[in-house]
């Protein structure tokens, strides 16, 4: 089954088409990574794919429904409820623990705070960060932060999960770390779309998709 | 809306600084509205109160006109004098058709003159007000006002008067029994006795009234039989108006209602207010540019925070509620601390004891201490609250997360 598939899409800002009609799709249970030089499309396309940005034209069908970019509401409970995002940097929010900061999604999803918490905990000990649940972000190392925003975007269960260089500022050592949990979770059958530009990455994927001025040379 | 009070409070207690700063902020014109407020509206309620029970209602008195000069050609006299028909004719008649109307509590006659007072050396010029002791208390509350309540010796003792304080003040005397000489504009005089000293803490009155039976009067001024005043009381005193213009077309002298006989202290109150509310309101409006000013930081400092709430499924909506929330948050917390100042400003200025001299005379601030000043002030907090945080709020919900998530 495809979980997200992208037909004919283009984006253009001001005078520039960054997405000039792709057509991709992804099945679930894959890992794919999207990879391509500064500039080609890749965190564009990955942006068009998790609904937070309407392509110029084309069509985008998640789980196989035809995903219409007017309502905002419908695009909200899909990206809650269906999907989980990871950055470059970790998007932590300052004022709020680990905690509280993993439970967020589920709160807004209508979960009760309590059971919010029990999973939060488990993904957080998953995540080897068990017993630093009540920390602030700032006391806590880079690496770390990547791993509390990892567990907030596994929080509601997505079936896609849409990373955006999440090792772009980590050492080698976290790098690895990220990747691992990545495979883990993409084995348990989480779908992953990871855009990266570093290629060592890339090819732990089940499959690369490359781009270049925004279209997709290799799927 | 659960998600929207959890991220909203988390904000608010862990941004403890600037939430304090911005509670300050609504707590000080909150404050300042109660206090204000209970302070001009106090004054000016005990003002009324005093006015509406020592003065009537409606007073029925001659006309002022013009002295009867024919020109053909009308011209500017300075210095003109104005003719004093000073004498109500068929005053008891009036008085007995004025006592069958239904909204009629009590009417009195009087003969109000001029006067000096002597007392050893010293002199003081009055009001003289004859009065039917017995008419009297129906038509106003001077006993309420008077400190030995003998408004009665003046049925016994034809040269009694009661004194105003301020009076008495003047002329140096502090107990009643003391005699004084009364001189009349004719030139007459006669000794009377003090039997009692009215205080209505209005100083204009306090300072120049004396009271004494109607019938003393007459006769010192030769004017058996004479009332130049006739003074109503009614049930319900915002009438007065109404009811002063009913009796103009039936009555050929002039009715004049308390209203319009204090029309330039009520419109003094009006600008009072004015001038009041204006100050508070510009209180208000500091404290919700605090509110503003605040917010607007808080949303620009957490753009990237708004971006990844709205890619986790937050909507628009519930960032502009987020942050409509905390202005509300501390709009009520503002109310409430302000409140909470108010009432212990209120209870200091009540327990501070001083002599306040103006147009009124108290032992101490005059307050009204009407809970619906701490309604208003939650309202109006609440209002500009809302308002402030209105438009950074709605600039939140207006991010988009792609730009921001693109700019790092």
């Amino acid at each position: 089954m495809k979980v997200v598939e992208l037909l004919g899409i283009r984006k253009v800002i001001g005078q520039e088409e960054i997405l000039k009609g792709i057509d991709l799709w992804v099945e679930a249970g894959e890992f794919v990574a999207i990879v391509g030089a500064s500039g080609s499309g890749k965190s564009s396309l990955l942006y068009v794919m998790g609904l937070l940005d309407k392509p110029t034209s084309g069509e985008v069908f998640f789980e196989g429904q035809r995903v219409d970019f007017s309502g905002e509401k419908e695009l909200s409970v899909i990206r809650n409820q269906k999907m989980g995002f990871v950055f470059q940097f970790h998007y932590l929010l300052p004022e709020f623990n680990l905690l509280e900061n993993v439970i967020l999604p589920a709160i807004k999803r209508g979960m009760m705070k309590t059971e919010a918490q029990e999973r939060a905990y488990e993904l957080l000990k998953r995540l080897g960060l068990g017993g630093k649940e009540r920390r602030k972000i700032y006391q806590i190392s880079g690496g770390e932060m990547q791993r509390v925003a990892i567990a907030r975007a596994l929080m509601n269960n997505p079936s896609l999960l849409l990373a955006d260089e999440p090792t772009g500022n980590l050492d080698s050592k976290n790098t690895r770390a990220v990747m691992d949990i990545f495979k883990e979770i993409n084995a348990e059958g989480t779908t992953i779309v990871m855009v990266t530009h570093e290629l060592d990455l890339a090819a732990q994927a089940h499959r690369i998709v490359e781009m270049r001025d925004g279209q997709v040379v290799r799927a | 809306m659960r998600h929207v009070a959890f991220v909203a409070f988390k904000l608010l207690l862990e941004r403890k600084r600037q939430t304090l700063v911005s509670v300050l902020g609504v707590s000080i014109g909150v404050s300042a509205f109660i206090v204000m407020s209970s302070l001009m509206i106090g004054f000016q309620s005990y003002f009324i109160q005093q006015v509406i029970d020592l003065e009537p209602h409606i007073r029925i008195k001659p006309r002022e006109e013009r002295t009867d000069f024919m020109f053909e050609e009308p011209v500017l006299v300075l210095g003109e004098r104005l003719k004093e028909k000073d004498k109500i004719l068929g005053w008891y008649e009036i008085m007995q058709s004025l006592e069958k109307h239904p909204e009629v509590l009590g009417v009195a006659p009087r003969l109000v003159s001029r006067g000096i007072l002597k007392y050893g050396v010293k002199d003081k010029p009055v009001t003289l007000l004859g009065i039917d002791p017995q008419r009297e208390p129906k038509a106003s509350i001077i006993e309420k006002f008077l400190i030995h309540k003998n408004l009665k010796k003046l049925e016994t003792n034809r040269t009694g008067v009661i004194l105003g304080v301020l009076v008495a003040k003047s002329l140096g005397i502090q107990e009643k029994g003391k005699k004084l000489l009364l001189v009349a504009p004719n030139g007459q005089t006669l000794l009377v006795t003090v039997e009692d000293f009215f205080e209505s803490g209005i100083t204009n009155i306090d300072d120049a009234r004396v009271y004494l039976n109607i019938k003393t009067l007459q006769s010192l001024l030769d004017r058996q039989g004479e009332a130049n005043e006739i003074v109503v009381k009614i049930g319900d005193v915002n009438r007065a108006e109404k009811i002063s213009r009913d009796f103009q077309e039936i009555i050929p002298y002039e009715v004049e209602s308390w209203q319009r006989a204090y029309r330039n202290f009520l419109s003094i109150f009006k600008i009072q207010n004015t001038i009041t509310y204006m100050i508070v309101f510009a209180i208000l409006t500091v404290s919700a540019f605090g509110i503003f000013n605040i917010i607007m930081m808080t949303v620009l400092e957490k753009k990237k925070d708004i971006a990844i709430l709205m890619a986790m499924g937050f909507t628009r909506r519930d960032v502009l509620l987020i942050f409509m929330v905390e202005g509300f948050v501390v709009g009520l917390l503002g109310a409430l601390l302000g409140s909470v100042l108010g009432y212990g400003l209120q209870e200091y200025l009540e327990s501070i004891k001083l002599d306040v001299e103006g147009l009124i005379r108290t032992k101490g601030f005059v307050l009204d201490r009407s809970p619906l000043f701490y309604l208003y002030a939650l309202v109006f907090s609440l209002f500009f609250s809302l308002l402030a945080s209105l438009y950074p709020s709605y600039r939140a919900s207006r991010l988009n997360p792609v730009d921001i998530f693109r700019s790092q």
